[in-house]
């Protein structure tokens, strides 16, 4: 009888000993990993078990990453390998001249801006390449440009003109002096880009951090939402909200990023293609999609619409949540992110409870 | 009680004992995240210094970016780039950062100064 109780430990033991080491396999480890990419930082998070999968999952996300880059670069210098190997240059250098064939990652960020140019009014708009060059704020020397050149450089925006094959793969610019300009997509396309090379790989855990432009895939290491912080358009340090987010994008555009001052005005980088100006209805805007590309295009276009207009734009789109700041410090959000969002008081905005 | 007994009872305060340590080798992954805040120093890639937040004071030290000398400044809680010898300025313009998951970027040099630490917000969208 004792005996037969002492064999039945045995296996008892056993068992216990697989489950403890199952669960220390089961163990999720964390990979994270910081580059200079894009102009800005990216950095990207991800978990899982096995630490060698995790390196090379990151590893073919910035693959990934660096190829878009690569792609959109609209500065490189000219006769350089990246000025070859930028579509965006080859468009640009041959608008009004012939149709450019270009890789079909360039097509999809074409044809989606396209489609929210025309879903906006031209609001948001790619061609607005000659305006951003004469306000310079891809340089160092950003400055208010005489009124008849801005009639100029608008008479050159229109996505009308921008002429999209995707069966022959080919871009055309069709007037002489257009630019594209994808500073308000490219970044996030190659995001959400980055990130579904992560789940190629088996991961579904990840964060990708691009200079502020947020991808989460799942849900963080404490199996919650992650949380994610709204910097306060005002003060670098500080947080006008908390968004908890799984699954899906958050990018923010705001007047903060690059500007310059002048007579007491704040002249920022987000124009309006309209007006040839800066916009003025936002200090910031973060739009909350599934998808980083288009939360991207979204962030800019919201920004330039004034807030009333983004609210219903936002409404009648669908697929988007979007949280603003106006430029008279109003905190604004869609109806959906009541309850989840968190609004932190003490940045000196006015916030209505219910709204 | 007999022998056998005695054993089942060993049997079953080991059994207990080697869940409780499992659950704390999980656990105990959860409660290192719950830790001091601390300023995280990178340049190009390498972390270089490690300063456990507050610091009484105002201190600063100089790190070696990729086109040169950057001054860190640390005031109580708070950290910034005082000094940066690039154009831009944009990391010296950003000013303080004290919250974890907030990080302060000097792009030119490759520089990364972040917060990390207790219940920190995953990342910032700016």
């Amino acid at each position: 009888m004792k005996r037969r109780r002492l064999l039945l430990l045995i296996p008892l033991l056993l068992f216990l000993a697989i489950l403890v080491a199952s669960l220390y396999g089961r163990r999720s480890r964390e990979y994270a990993s910081d580059q200079f990419l894009m102009d800005t930082l990216i950095s990207i998070k991800v978990y899982g078990r096995d630490p060698k999968v995790l390196k090379s999952a990151v590893s073919a996300a910035y693959a990934e990453m660096h190829r878009i880059a690569e792609l959109v670069d609209g500065f490189p210098q000219p006769g350089t390998a990246a000025y070859n190997s930028s579509d965006v240059c080859r468009i640009n250098r041959q608008a009004g001249l012939q149709p450019v064939r270009v890789d079909p990652d360039v097509i999809a960020m074409l044809l989606l801006a396209k489609k929210y140019n025309e879903l906006s009014d031209g609001a948001f708009d790619v061609t607005v390449g000659p305006l951003m060059d004469l306000w310079g704020f891809g340089g160092d020397s950003p400055h208010i440009p005489p009124p008849e050149q801005i009639r100029s450089a608008l008479a050159l925006i229109g996505s009308r003109d921008l002429l999209l094959d995707s069966r022959q793969q080919t871009a055309f610019l069709r007037r002489r002096g257009m630019k594209l300009d994808l500073g308000a997509i490219a970044k996030g396309y190659a995001t959400e880009k980055a990130l579904q090379t992560l789940k190629k790989y088996g991961i579904r855990k990840a964060l990708i951090d691009a200079g502020g432009n947020i991808r989460v895939l799942g849900r963080n290491q404490h199996d919650t939402s992650w949380s994610i912080g709204i910097r306060d358009p005002r003060k670098p340090d500080g947080i006008v909200a908390i968004l908890p987010l799984e699954d899906a994008a958050a990018v923010t555009s705001g007047d903060y990023y690059r500007y310059f001052e002048a007579g007491g005005v704040r002249y920022h980088h987000i124009l309006d293609p309209r007006s040839g100006y800066p916009a003025t209805g936002n200090m910031t805007v973060t739009a909350i999609a599934a998808d980083a590309g288009l939360a991207d295009v979204f962030s800019t276009l919201f920004f330039v619409l004034p807030p009333h207009k983004a609210m219903e734009a936002a409404a009648r789109l669908g697929g988007v949540d979007i949280f603003l700041v106006t430029a008279n410090r109003r905190i604004l959000h869609t109806p959906s992110l009541k309850g989840r969002i968190e609004i932190l008081s003490g940045g000196g905005y006015h916030y209505e409870q219910g709204r | 009680m007999n022998r056998g007994d005695k054993f089942l009872l060993a049997g079953i305060l080991l059994v207990s004992l080697l869940i409780l340590a499992a659950l704390y080798s999980r656990f105990s992954r959860y409660s290192t995240a719950i830790k001091a805040a601390q300023a995280v120093v990178v340049v190009q890639g390498k972390v270089i210094r490690r300063v456990t937040l507050p610091v009484p004071g105002k201190s600063s030290f100089v790190v070696r970016g990729r086109i040169g000398p950057s001054t860190v400044e640390i005031d109580g809680a708070q950290v910034r780039i005082r000094e940066a010898p690039c154009s831009g300025q944009v990391c010296v313009r950003q000013g303080w950062i004290s919250h974890p998951g907030q990080s302060v970027v000097c792009i030119p040099g490759e520089i990364i100064i972040r917060i990390e630490g207790a219940n920190p917000l995953d990342a910032v969208t700016r």
